[in-house]
């Protein structure tokens, strides 16, 4: 019994003492993160970089890439030291570390002043006059896209990380054109879809719209650019999905806007795409051409990497 | 006087047959719901199979049940959809944590019923019950926030890149976790149904305890071992959303590497659901259909196993 | 013995003697693990409190005029302090790892105790600490963002003498909408399994004769228990959700869909543990019943039921364990979107679907997972002793002499 207990005390020392962490390893295999190709984000880069072919298509990207989702990527960037994806500026946090792209910080100020290459627009699309679930539905979205364009709304945009359009009105000054917002809401939902990207910008402005508005119910569904079209105008607009106002991360495409009227669409902000890898590679700036090669395989170790500045 | 007789009794003999047929009701009521999954199964699991999906082309069987790919273009195409990778994995993971969980588990059953003071087996046999009741999801949440973060730094320590941990080691490791209570408990029913005087027979004759253990205890047992195994077979094919915590959710091409990432049928069905009809969620019901088929012929050929096992006398 | 047998003997038995240790350290590594992740969230509060945060706009009540306000206890370090507005702020970061700005403390005299509500309700708000500001709009000058931080909020505080609006939140993260649907999906199912399950085993246990027919049914129902969860949620979304859409105002998943799936998977749990409970009951029992002249539907209810109602207790005990477990059949059945006011025909999450939401969201919340962890872990344990004790103490009536 004795030599029993005493071997297991020898074997979980061992095993315990075995956990420590390594440095970054120049000659390590890049692991390539990307979003599936339903994704605006995944669009805005392949564009950005140079690579559009790859924005629909996956087998012209290196073997062995990962399609994850927005917050997945930005999670894996925080364990794996090696791994290199792309995402939102608005969902940049400093577990990760955003790169320069051709020397230029990912920055609001240079998105406006287009300095910065990666950047794309934030849409909203609604539904068709008189296709919604009830009237004061209707009401309540033409409201919020009115409210989109307020300083109000702005500052949200902002807050959440994305870049809001220039603006001197304020909601206080338009409210009384919409009556329905000073009415008890909180028995009405309004669904809002689309874009994932997007997710946490619609939800703060969601957020203080509702509570501007009556109280509404705001149900949040964001499943990608390709649904913001199809859920409030597309084949699916009509099934249990169907959504009220959908978002999109890319200008929506000509055939999407076929059916759909001028004043069903706009833009709310611009988003800049983020170049990120884990915190411990020591990867300051990287080009357009360098992603280009990484994405396509031309690179596949970190050490394959040209010097830039 | 006889008549109010009558009328009573004729009135509880309607009440009983009444009462009877009710019951009955319910109990083919119960026995029914099986061939509703089957057919609700059935039906929409074969509907890729045999329209056209409102235009994206009908899915063929063979290239389904054979193909490398799941889905890696957003178009919907009939023929971007496949398993067959998915069958493989998922029976590779099931066999690769039956190999650390039938061991364990046994051998844990052996210690419970033979080994330990009863003091002893009784508080390990409490173990064993909380861990059979414990909710598949905190195995998910302890796998996804412990086993991944062990095994990612594992496999750093071998020079080894995995993807944040999420690997089949992992998903073998947590099935493996989750069957071994399921082994333990039914093979300790057996291991404790062994005739004593075989034991006693065995001690008798000179072998060592250990040796009565394990040579003669273990082959009593044995139908009852396999039974327990091939229960935890059965609970490891159909668990989902633990599997789908820690599986990485690999779209395409077969891969055995312990530290690669990994899907199986049920964490593919449980991934990315958008639609709530058309080809995309059919599809779902096709993968359904081909777990329960996965499922049947693994019980059929581990029973047929048992049998042959049950004949053979093993010294 | 030979030492080569003697060493054969000791590996064997260290063989033994690992695995149940592997048994005992995976229960304690769980069990660790959750406790250290989730107890720092355990308290009263996420019981009671709503999942979302609840946004506020409002604007102060009164124009402030020039006053200054001391604050009357020791704030800590990193708080930033506006003596003129009577306001506290600290940075701190989200899950996302993004800048908030929370509140520290409120002068009892400052501006933000009285303000006006700018939404439908007319009443009066109050600023209190650990409420969260995102932001605020002067008439005069930007606005000031959560996102860059407590200090600089302080710093243009300062510079401004009038406020257009305030923007704030009481912070979320409660679960006490995923506890009322695990409640009611206990009520629903347990009210749709128990009466089909008890009435099918008293059939199978008492009325049917051992025929082949009665065996078909039996085998039928045991098949029931090799489905996996995840195909019983397939089901549920094929037949049940649309079937709920037909019957009630429901357009997708609801609690009573969940309910009815539930239910099914339950059946052969239940059917079998009354079964149990009823073979244990003595014929002598029934006999005498019906010697006496009571039918047959009398005996049954009046005398044997009652008789085995420990083993239907202990089967309604073990079909809550695993509502409360299930997580693979809901998510399909139900839904995953995590609802604060809860209605039966609506989407909403029990706490083993809540967990499984918030791990596959991004980024996961392993603090608050593992703290519903914990409250699971409890119930089911609890339920287990209580199984135990029932059918220890049933057992002992039985065998018991009359």
């Amino acid at each position: 019994m004795k030599k029993i207990i005493g071997c297991f005390t020898l074997i979980l020392a061992l095993l315990l003492t075995g956990c420590s962490r390594g440095l970054f390893n120049e000659d390590a295999k890049i692991t390539v993160y990307t979003r599936d190709t339903t994704s605006g984000t995944r669009d805005g880069f392949m564009n950005g970089i140079g690579f559009s072919e790859a924005a629909k298509q996956d087998d012209l990207l290196v073997s062995g890439f990962l399609i994850k989702d927005n917050t997945a990527i930005l999670n894996a960037m925080t364990i794996d030291e090696y791994g290199i994806g792309y995402i939102s500026l608005s969902s940049l946090t400093d577990n990760v570390k955003g790169l320069k792209l051709n020397g230029v910080i990912p920055s609001e100020a240079n998105v406006l002043n287009d300095t910065y290459d990666l950047k794309r627009p934030f849409m909203w699309m609604i539904r068709a006059e008189a296709d919604y679930p009830s009237e004061a539905v209707e009401l309540l979205v033409q409201a919020f896209v009115a409210f989109l364009n307020t300083t109000d709304a702005g500052d949200i945009i902002n807050n959440a990380g994305a870049i809001a359009l220039p603006s001197s009105t304020t909601w206080d000054s338009i409210k009384n054109d919409y009556p329905i917002t000073a009415e008890d809401n909180h028995l009405i939902t309004v669904r809002f879809g689309g874009s994932d990207s997007i997710q946490k910008v619609a939800q703060a402005l969601t957020q203080a719209f509702s509570a501007k508005a009556g109280n509404f119910i705001a149900e949040h569904d964001h499943t990608g650019s390709g649904d913001g079209w199809k859920r409030t105008n597309g084949d699916s607009k009509d099934q249990a999905e169907g959504k009220d106002v959908g978002f999109s991360s890319r200008n929506f495409t000509s055939a999407e806007l076929a059916n759909v009227n001028a004043t069903q669409t706009g833009q709310l902000a611009w988003d800049a795409i983020v170049t990120i890898v884990h915190n411990d590679n020591p990867i300051e700036n990287i080009t357009t051409q360098i992603l280009k090669n990484i994405y396509s395989g031309a690179y596949t170790l970190w050490s394959d990497l040209p010097e830039t500045d | 006087m006889s008549r109010i007789n009558t009328t009573l009794r004729s009135k509880k003999i309607l009440i009983d047959q009444f009462a009877h047929q009710g019951l009955k009701t319910l109990a083919l009521l119960s026995a029914s719901f099986i061939f509703l999954i089957g057919s609700v199964i059935l039906v929409k699991g074969l509907t890729p199979f045999l329209t056209d999906n409102d235009g994206l082309g009908r899915v063929g069987l063979i290239p389904f049940i054979t193909g490398n790919v799941w889905l890696i273009d957003p178009t919907f195409q009939s023929s971007l959809y496949s398993v067959g990778f998915l069958i493989i994995t998922t029976l590779y993971i099931v066999f690769l944590s039956l190999l650390i969980s039938f061991p364990v588990g046994v051998l844990t059953a052996l210690f419970i019923a033979k080994i330990a003071p009863k003091k002893l087996a009784e508080c390990f046999r409490s173990v064993v019950e909380i861990l059979a009741s414990i909710p598949s999801i905190i195995y998910g949440l302890f796998g996804a926030g412990f086993i991944l973060k062990i095994v990612y730094q594992m496999s750093q320590l071998v020079g080894v890149q995995s993807k944040g941990g999420n690997s089949v080691l992992s998903t073998v490791i947590i099935l493996a976790l989750m069957t071994i209570p399921t082994i333990t408990t039914v093979s300790e029913v057996a291991i404790r149904s062994v005739d004593q005087r075989l034991i006693e027979g065995s001690l008798a004759l000179g072998a060592s305890f250990t040796q009565t253990n394990f040579k003669v205890v273990l082959t009593a047992a044995k139908s009852g071992i396999f039974t327990a195994a091939i229960l935890g077979v059965g609970r490891a094919l159909g668990e989902a959303t633990a599997v789908s915590l820690v599986a990485g959710g690999r779209r395409s091409g077969l891969s055995f590497d312990l530290l690669d990432t990994t899907a199986t049928l049920t964490t593919t069905m449980l991934e990315g659901m958008k639609e709530s009809q058309g080809l995309d969620y059919n599809i779902r019901f096709s993968v359904g259909m081909v777990l329960l088929v996965v499922i049947l012929i693994t019980n059929f050929l581990l029973n047929l196993i048992k049998r042959k096992v049950g004949k053979i006398h093993v010294k | 013995m030979s030492n080569k047998r003697k060493a054969q003997d000791f590996l064997l038995q260290f063989g033994t003697y690992f695995a149940a240790f592997f048994s005992f350290a995976t229960l304690s590594l769980i069990i660790f693990f959750i406790f250290t992740n989730g107890v720092k969230l355990l308290n009263l509060d996420l019981i009671t409190h709503d999942y979302q945060a609840k946004t506020h706009i409002a604007e102060p009540l009164a124009p402030n005029d020039t006053d200054y306000f001391e604050p009357e206890e020791t704030l800590k370090a990193e708080v930033y302090y506006s003596p003129r507005w009577g306001l506290g702020l600290i940075d701190s970061i989200d899950l996302m790892g993004k800048t908030q700005v929370e509140i520290a403390y409120v002068h009892p005299s400052s501006p933000f105790q009285q303000l006006h509500d700018k939404g439908l309700s007319h009443e009066l708000l109050s600023l209190k600490p650990d409420m969260m500001i995102i932001r605020i709009a002067y008439s005069d000058q930007p606005s000031s963002l959560a996102r860059y931080g407590a200090e600089q909020m302080i710093d243009e505080l300062a510079l401004s003498n009038q406020i257009r609006e305030l923007e704030f939140t009481i912070p979320g993260g409660g679960i006490r909408g995923s506890i009322i649907t695990t409640f009611y999906l206990i009520v629903f199912s347990l009210l749709f399994a128990l009466p089909i399950g008890i009435g099918a085993a008293i059939y199978l246990n008492e009325y049917a004769k051992n025929n082949r027919f009665t065996r078909l049914l039996r085998s039928f129902i045991e098949l029931l228990t090799g489905v996996p969860s995840i195909i019983y949620g397939l089901m549920g979304l094929a037949f049940f959700v649309p079937f709920i859409i037909n019957v009630s105002s429901a357009t997708s998943g609801s609690i009573l869909s969940g309910s009815m799936t539930m239910a099914v998977i339950l059946l052969p749990v239940v059917i079998r543990t009354t079964e149990e409970s009823l073979k244990v009951v003595p014929d002598e029992y029934r006999q005498g019943s019906l010697a006496l002249g009571a039918s047959k539907t009398q005996t049954t209810f009046r005398i044997v039921l009652p008789g085995a109602f420990p083993g239907v207790l202990s089967a309604t005990l073990l079909a809550i364990g695993r509502i409360i477990g299930e997580s693979a059949a809901l998510v399909f059945a139900i839904g995953t979107a995590i609802k604060d006011d809860i209605r039966v025909t609506e989407q909403s999450t029990s706490l083993a679907v809540h967990i499984w939401a918030m791990m596959t969201d991004e980024p996961a919340n392993i603090e608050l997972s593992s703290t519903i962890a914990i409250i699971i872990l409890l119930i089911v344990l609890l339920l287990n002793l209580l199984i135990k004790l029932l059918t220890r103490r049933f057992l002992r009536k039985v065998s018991a002499p009359r």
